[in-house]
């Protein structure tokens, strides 16, 4: 334990992507265990009791919020018993990609680093759980991984990519310089940009974080589907859609509001691409305590949505009324509406859905009618988001992604503090750690690559 | 233990080789410093000034190890000067322009009251070496001395190469002879040598100084001294002057870039980019029509002045055109040329981070033998060779200090994972752990080390164990007392919601400093206002905490990788699993931790990851059950 040279608690899904039945999630590290203990709550017994060693435990596996993801199956590994050697817990989800990354991402934000390919059995190793011979074919298997990554690198090297890589590192170099200069050479006759032009800088890097952060979303659009929410007040006719998209009856449709109370989960395609479908409870004020169950996850849901289509019953009274609210309130994901039941309001104008200012159309589950169009409208969607993708382009690991995410963090504090006008030394700081953050995509930048911008860009020489 | 003249032999009596030898003789060595003047120890060849940004922390680290130069800056400084000071604590540094005679001066009574110093005065010309481990000197004249450990502080002086124009001399300094035979000894016993350049301006009589022509740059006052202990006498205080080249000053020399040994192919080695010739500034940035020359005083006894920022290699006559174009400057004597120097290096990958050679136990490399360049970062180094030394003599562990602990370490980390392309110098932008490395807390990150070697006088460390005291309780007072926001004036409108707030909160203000508070402290905390030195710590403190915080928990992780050691006779090239380049780059650099080897260019984080698995493997087959180089334990 003590030579572990990483300390880190690190985690990943170790099943292959795909719809199996099962999904696993293992995790390694010191803090496994108050990690597990934060999102795992077994059916019988107490979270705090103590873990008995090499047993399976039936429980919710719970968000930071307290909201359930799944019910799994948890399995606690002391160290120096387990693979890694370290205090290692495995949690076996239900298959199905949402759930195993949502419980991944939990993991993810209260702790749990995305393990580097192979880093599992280079911890066995490096903790003597396997043996010695093993060294070379575990040095193979690290640096196959990473030759295989570069295979990767250099490929996108050709495309879109790599040219907006390049520019983001240029840029975030570039703005880090013009700081450095004015700290190390205050002497010197230098003009550097103003704060208030670091800060501009600082802010389209940003979006071309966010750019980049896109094509993770496109990339793992194309992997593991498009993730496609229907959402609404309850009784809106939320089933009904999710049953003429699928083309056959599986939700349980019934004039009984709240009927749905869990969600539904099916695959479905569209040009090509697979679509998750998934059909939730319906939102509203209730006392009921499961209907408020289903109401939490269907929030978390539709926050892990690329679409969400928000389904309102033209029959209402207050339907529009209750529409502005609803699109106000659903921040979290782009959202397409479906104004249904056409059928019982034959004088309903379009041109109600335009004043709100989002997209939709009118249609009726029950005769079919602005079905097609519905589905050319989810379609169109699907494409905007992926178009990007086709230049070769796309972050596609979950690290990367975590790392944009970091990224974009310290540069939204470097520009708040730019325009604060902070002292230039902790605005550096943080595009420092923006640059860390993004050195595994951007190769490492070191201080001679920005002491090179100062001596090229200014006459320094007191 | 076999016979041996003395304990220490320091080769060379710069900036870097008086602070080894002090510190050798503080522990208890004796040493021989073997210097080519006894009266020029530590003599200033290019400007007249100590410190500048990033310098002067390395100058505030050298004096919390008990380290002369900022002693001698004290003493001898005649413009004491704080820079970026509008911005943060962190990059706030002092310079002190200083008289060149009396800094030296200073220095050469210091020595010589130090008992077992002994100068000796003559040329090392190569080393005595047996079975890989150094036993002594021999002079150019061939005296044999031995010793157990030999420290080369040789600055310029080896191979050194002079360029004036087309004219080369044999030198290493204007007018004092080259050291001539220890390269050829280095290549002999295996170390690689490259060249390296850097240049000196022309100095000017000031008494043909039309100053009336030229903007006064005073000095601070109070003085900001380098040192608490130092014990300064009154001394005359003299401003620096700033004036500016001409449309004929570009005129000249941009004619004469033919004639320029850097641009002729004359000079081959790299100069400093951050201090680039007159030349080197009007070819590079042709569009720029002018530049700032300071003009600075060599001291109080002398009218002689140094124009900084007019380093030149041009033929003399050149220089003497050019040097009149500058305003002010229309009747200027010269009292000596500028020129370019060349002279022998070491690439550092062959010193360990204790400074030692990789190759012969017990031979150090000290100042511009590894790349570096300035008076500060040779102290660092001297400083830390002689520490090293003695504790080699000992059969102790070496300190390393550690990037995140000094800028010293920082240096000397830089120097061994890197490639030096020209000679090296600080700056505080090569520090991650910037917030943390800075001017106000030098003795608070290295008071242990100074107090567990000896370094200091008891009483110095007992007075800073009271600061420290001090320091705490007035930080837990600023951020206990509370002030009412109403009573804020200009600063109330930034705690809207609130009536009161503590000063803590006030100072962690973006944007405000020390000085906009002093009057509210003053009214709410009068007990702080009398003692300013733990008040302006207790502020920094305070202003950055949350940061620092931030800071600890990348330093935290720093360490964790910096103590994965690396055994030293690990076998880079049998690692399989590497990128080439990876392997040969481990091959020569020899890294000592796992930490230290992600440092070195080309090494990617997928390198190390197999390295550290090849490294237990090693460590498993017991070949190397303990580290042999060593690491430095906590306190």
């Amino acid at each position: 334990m003590k030579d572990a040279p990483i300390d880190d608690t690190i985690a990943a899904i170790i099943t292959p992507p795909g719809g199996g039945g099962i999904a696993a999630v293992r995790m390694a590290g010191p803090d496994a265990t108050t990690v597990m203990r934060r999102h795992f709550r077994p059916h019988r017994g107490s979270a705090d009791e103590p873990l008995r060693p090499f047993t399976m435990r039936v429980g919710y596996f719970v968000d930071s919020q307290g909201s359930v993801l799944d019910e799994v199956t948890a399995v606690f590994m002391p160290h120096g018993q387990s693979y890694t050697g370290l205090d290692q817990v495995e949690f076996f989800t239900h298959g199905g990609r949402l759930v195993v990354r949502q419980v991944m991402a939990a993991l993810t934000r209260s702790g749990a680093r995305p393990a580097q390919p192979g880093e599992f059995t280079k911890l066995a190793f490096l903790n003597g759980r396997i043996d010695l011979a093993k060294a070379e074919a575990v040095a193979d298997v690290i640096a196959a991984n990473t030759e295989r990554s570069l295979g990767s690198a250099r490929r996108q090297l050709l495309g879109a990519y790599s040219e907006k890589v390049e520019a983001l590192r240029s840029l975030l170099v570039d703005a880090l310089a013009e700081i450095e200069a004015s700290v190390d050479f205050p002497e010197d006759e230098i003009e550097p940009a103003t704060l208030k032009k670091i800060a501009q800088a600082v802010l389209r890097a940003e979006s071309d974080v966010d750019t980049l952060l896109s094509s993770y979303q496109g990339g793992r659009i194309l992997r593991e589907g498009f993730r496609l929410v229907i959402g609404g007040r309850p009784n809106a006719g939320k089933s009904s859609l999710f049953n003429v998209l699928l083309g056959q009856t599986r939700a349980l449709v019934t004039p009984t509001p709240g009927t749905t109370r869990d969600y539904l989960s099916e695959w479905i395609e569209v040009e090509g691409i697979a679509v998750n479908l998934l059909d939730t409870a319906g939102l509203r004020a209730t006392r009921s305590r499961l209907e408020q169950a289903g109401q939490a996850m269907t929030e978390d849901i539709m926050a892990g949505a690329d679409l969400v289509l928000w389904m309102c019953d033209l029959s209402r009274r207050r339907v529009w009324s209750e529409l502005a609210e609803d699109v106000r309130r659903i921040q979290t994901a782009p959202i397409l509406v479906a104004a249904n039941k056409l059928d019982l309001t034959p004088e309903a104008s379009p041109e109600s859905l335009g004043k709100l200012g989002v997209e939709g159309c009118f249609v009726s589950c029950k005769t079919g009618e602005g079905i097609p169009a519905l589905k050319q409208l989810v379609q169109n969607r699907i494409e905007s988001i992926l178009p990007d993708m086709t230049d070769g382009l796309a972050v596609t690991s979950e690290r990367h992604a975590v790392n944009l995410q970091r990224a974009l963090e310290h540069l939204r504090t470097a520009r708040e503090l730019l325009t604060q006008n902070a002292s230039p030394e902790l605005p550096a700081l943080e595009l420092r750690a923006a640059l860390t953050a993004l050195e595994e995509i951007t190769g490492r930048v070191y201080t001679e690559d920005i002491l090179e911008r100062i001596f090229s860009r200014f006459c320094v020489g007191k | 233990m076999k016979h041996r003249d003395f304990d220490i032999i320091v080769v060379g009596g710069g900036h870097a080789g008086v602070e080894t030898a002090l510190v050798g003789e503080r522990m208890g060595r004796s040493v021989a410093l073997v210097t080519m003047d006894r009266k020029k120890l530590a003599l200033m060849s290019c400007n007249p000034a100590i410190g500048g940004i990033a310098k002067s922390h390395v100058v505030k680290e050298v004096d919390a190890l008990g380290g002369v130069m900022g002693l001698a800056a004290d003493a001898a400084g005649i413009q004491f000067r704080r820079l970026n000071l509008s911005r943060g604590p962190a990059v706030w540094s002092t310079r002190v322009q200083c008289d060149r005679r009396r800094y030296a001066e200073y220095i050469v009574d210091y020595v010589s009251e130090r008992p077992r110093i002994t100068v000796i005065e003559g040329i090392a010309g190569r080393l005595i070496v047996a079975s890989g481990a150094v036993a002594g000197i021999v002079t150019e004249d061939g005296r044999e001395i031995s010793g157990g450990a030999v420290v080369i502080a040789t600055g310029t002086f080896l191979g050194g190469v002079i360029h004036v124009g087309q004219k080369q001399i044999r030198a290493g300094r204007m007018g004092e002879p080259a050291a001539t035979q220890m390269s050829r000894c280095l290549q002999e016993l295996g170390f690689e040598t490259g060249r390296l350049k850097t240049g000196t301006p022309p100095r000017l009589d000031g008494q043909t100084i039309d100053w009336e022509k030229c903007r006064l740059q005073p000095g601070d006052d109070p003085l900001p001294l380098f040192s608490e202990y130092s014990r300064r006498e009154p001394f005359a205080q003299i401003p620096c002057h700033l004036t500016y080249t001409t449309d004929q000053t570009k005129q000249i020399v941009s004619q004469s870039f033919d004639q320029s040994p850097m641009f002729s192919g004359q000079i081959q080695s790299t100069g400093p980019r951050y201090c680039p010739s007159i030349e080197d500034k009007f070819h590079r940035f042709a569009e720029k029509p002018s530049h700032q020359i300071f003009l600075e005083p060599e001291g109080n006894g002398t009218s002689e002045v140094y124009p900084n920022g007019f380093s030149t290699a041009l033929p003399e006559e050149i220089q003497r055109q050019a040097v009149r174009t500058i305003v002010g400057l229309e009747e200027v004597k010269m009292t000596r040329p500028g020129y370019a120097i060349e002279y022998d290096y070491c690439p550092a990958r062959q010193v360990k981070a204790s400074l030692e050679t990789k190759l012969v136990s017990g031979l150090y490399f000290v100042g511009q033998i590894n790349g570096t360049s300035g008076y500060e970062e040779a102290a660092g180094q001297g400083l830390m060779a002689g520490l090293n030394a003695c504790l080699q003599l000992e059969g102790e562990l070496p300190l390393i200090l550690d990037r995140s602990e000094a800028y010293i370490g920082v240096m000397i980390d830089d120097l061994v994972t890197r490639s030096t392309t020209e000679p090296y110098r600080l700056f505080t932008s090569r520090a991650e752990y910037r917030l943390a490395l800075r001017e106000d807390n030098a003795r608070d990150r290295l008071w242990m080390y100074a107090r567990r070697y000896g370094l200091l006088p008891e009483d110095v460390l007992t007075g800073f164990d009271q600061l420290r005291n001090r320091t705490d309780r007035a930080v837990t007072t600023l951020e206990r007392r509370y002030v009412e926001v109403a009573s804020l004036d200009g600063l109330a409108t930034r705690f809207k919601r609130r009536t009161h707030v503590s000063l803590a909160d006030l100072l962690r203000q973006p944007g405000v400093s020390i000085a906009d508070c002093r009057e509210v402290i003053g009214n709410s905390a009068p007990e702080l206002a009398d003692d300013e030195e733990a008040l302006g710590r207790a502020a920094i403190q305070i202003q950055y905490s949350g940061y620092i915080e931030k800071q600890q928990r990348e330093i935290d992780k720093f360490r964790r990788a910096e103590s994965h050691l690396i055994p030293e006779d690990f076998d880079f090239s049998g690692v399989r699993g590497l990128k080439t380049e990876a392997r040969e780059k481990l091959a020569r650099f020899r890294p000592r931790s796992l930490g230290q080897a992600g440092r070195i260019e080309g090494v990617t984080p997928g390198d190390v990851a197999v390295l550290s698995v090849w490294v237990k493997r090693h460590e498993a087959n017991g070949q190397a059950g303990t580290d042999s180089s060593g690491e430095r334990k906590e306190v």
